[in-house]
């Protein structure tokens, strides 16, 4: 029997997660916090779409240079050796949001994230052809016209061609950009630049014109697991409930409290201008991604009714209870210590970063070679990467055994701005001088201009043993 | 055997695309920042694609192995028939 019962929860529990989606027509708010959002979105969308055309040094300012292997990042250029900067740039991005969150909660989810932010773009827009909440859902309820069908036309047009752009602007984040807008216009595009165009537009197009809400309730990780962060100074968004309740509509200018009623009207406006279709006064729940509509809204009708603000609010569960706030608890100053440690290295180690790579790859054909006169000769290529913005010459010396004689050493090897110069060495040692088959030794690149540009790198010597 | 039809194909789609879709983003970066595929194949020959398309290639091909992998994890998901 109790199994039976067990099986009956699990499959309500099933239904819900996955219950057919009820398209949700968020309302539009004004307010402090749509405003707020407003101003994030454009600044947003302004750097993403107005990125790529930054230059510098007549060159684009930031560019992954996927095709090339190189990153641009305005002074910095950035190799697949330097790989270990960009983990660790991820890793201080990934701080930062848990320090946020601990803080404030889900400002990420409801400022920042590129879901919300194309979300609202496309909201707007769609707003701009179909009109308000109330038309929206009148014009899905019609049958369909010609009158409907070209208004729906209008709006799946407008969003596929923002998509495209979309699409467009982010493999220009790839490859240089004004390049990509040339051979867009003659239409010479590489077929995998039209493809990613395709399929970022795509995404685009599909995730804020129809997944909207469900992206951040099926598929966001962060959603699942950013409450592991929360704690009862965390900033949220809840109702206050002691002074809400009990709810009901009331007649204007009656005195709610000697009618035995609370400061919440059900006006109902909070569930509309939801973006994922919560009622925020059910209590905190894991689909709320913390954009605060319901306040400004809520703060409108509370105005309206001549109430206090702040039925609905931006606050921490200790404020609500009445109960002490703190700021700085050990959560957060570990979040803080970490951040702090891990941006203090690594900019200090981009700033003493050396722009030259070595790296030193024995030829494979043979293992060395006796000379006529008796010398024991090893071949080498050497990959030398000058990661500078300008060109250089480079001096070459070797070590590590003594006597070693360096052939074709001459004036210099001359390595152009970013470029890779394989470079063969023959490099000879008396046989005498060698105690074991495979000996140790130090091949050291000097930049003749510049003191500060060398790198040493060990390599293994080969020849007969005699012992 | 019912309630596994309750959960929309939708919805099994996402789940067995989209984490692999992750996965193998993760695993394009850490295999091409490793290995640069214009050197790989001027080693064993191949065809005659940009890097852009090597990159590409790869992911769908990373993409491939992680969903045939997520297809797998949800397939002994099922519960078996154990009487």
């Amino acid at each position: 029997m109790t199994e039976k019962n067990t099986q009956n929860v699990e499959i309500t529990a099933v239904e819900e997660v996955y219950a057919k989606r009820k398209k949700i027509y968020p309302r539009q708010v004004t307010g402090l916090f749509a405003s707020l959002r407003f101003s994030g979105v454009l600044s947003l969308l302004g750097l993403y779409y107005l990125g790529p055309l930054m230059q510098w040094n007549g060159r684009q300012a930031i560019l992954f240079d996927l095709p090339a292997r190189k990153f641009y990042i305005f002074e910095w250029i950035f190799w697949p050796q330097d790989f270990i900067y960009l983990a660790a740039l991820l890793i201080i991005a990934a701080i930062a949001l848990f320090l946020v969150t601990a803080l404030a909660g889900r400002v990420w989810c409801g400022y920042a994230c590129p879901q919300t932010v194309w979300t609202e773009a496309f909201l707007w827009i769609e707003r701009k052809v179909e009109g308000s909440r109330a038309k929206q859902i009148k014009l899905d309820k019609k049958g369909w016209s010609w009158g409907k069908f070209r208004i729906k036309f209008t709006k799946h047009f407008i969003w596929i061609t923002f998509s495209l752009l979309t699409g467009f602007v982010f493999v220009g984040w790839f490859t240089p950009i004004t390049e990509l807008t040339a051979r867009t216009l003659s239409f010479e595009l590489g077929p995998w630049e039209a493809f990613w165009i395709f399929f970022y537009g795509f995404a685009t197009y599909g995730n804020a014109g129809w997944m909207r809400e469900q992206v951040c309730m099926y598929m966001c990780p962060y959603a699942r697991f950013q409450s592991a962060m929360f704690d009862k100074n965390t900033l949220v968004i809840s109702y206050d409930e002691e002074r809400g309740e009990p709810r009901g509509p009331r007649k204007k200018g009656s005195d709610y409290q000697t009618d035995g009623k609370g400061a919440c009207v059900d006006c109902s406006l909070c569930v509309q201008v939801c973006p994922t279709g919560i009622d925020i006064r059910d209590g905190l729940q894991y689909q709320c991604i913390g954009c605060a509509a319901c306040v400004d809204v809520c703060n409108e009708v509370m105005d309206k009714m001549g109430y206090q603000r702040n039925l609905v609010s931006y606050t921490t569960e200790n404020a609500l209870h009445g109960k002490k706030e703190s700021f700085f608890r050990p959560r957060v100053l570990i979040y803080i210590i970490l951040l702090s440690v891990i941006s203090v290295a690594l900019f200090t180690s981009i700033a003493q970063r050396v722009p030259l790579g070595l790296d030193v790859i024995r030829d494979r054909s043979s293992l060395y070679r006796e000379t006529d006169d008796g010398m024991i000769e090893n071949v080498y290529t050497l990959k030398i990467m000058n990661m500078d913005l300008k060109p250089h010459r480079y001096s070459l010396a070797v070590g590590g055994i003594d006597g070693l004689i360096l052939k074709k050493q001459n004036k210099g090897i001359h390595v152009d701005s970013g470029a890779v110069l394989n470079y063969p060495v023959r490099i000879q040692a008396e046989a005498d001088k060698l105690n074991a088959a495979s000996t140790e030794l130090m091949f050291y690149l000097n930049a003749i201009d510049d003191d500060a540009l060398s790198v040493a790198k060990e390599g293994r010597f080969l020849g007969p043993v005699y012992k | 055997m019912s309630e596994d039809n309750k959960v929309p194909t939708v919805q099994r789609f996402v789940a067995i695309l989209w984490p692999s879709f992750v996965v193998s983003g993760i695993a394009t970066i850490l295999f091409f920042t490793a290995f640069d595929p214009i050197e790989i194949i001027g080693c064993v020959g191949g065809w005659d694609v940009s890097r852009m398309g090597y990159y590409s290639i790869g992911f769908f091909l990373f993409w491939l192995l992680t969903s045939l992998n997520s297809v797998l994890t949800c397939y002994f998901l099922k519960p078996c028939a154990i009487k």
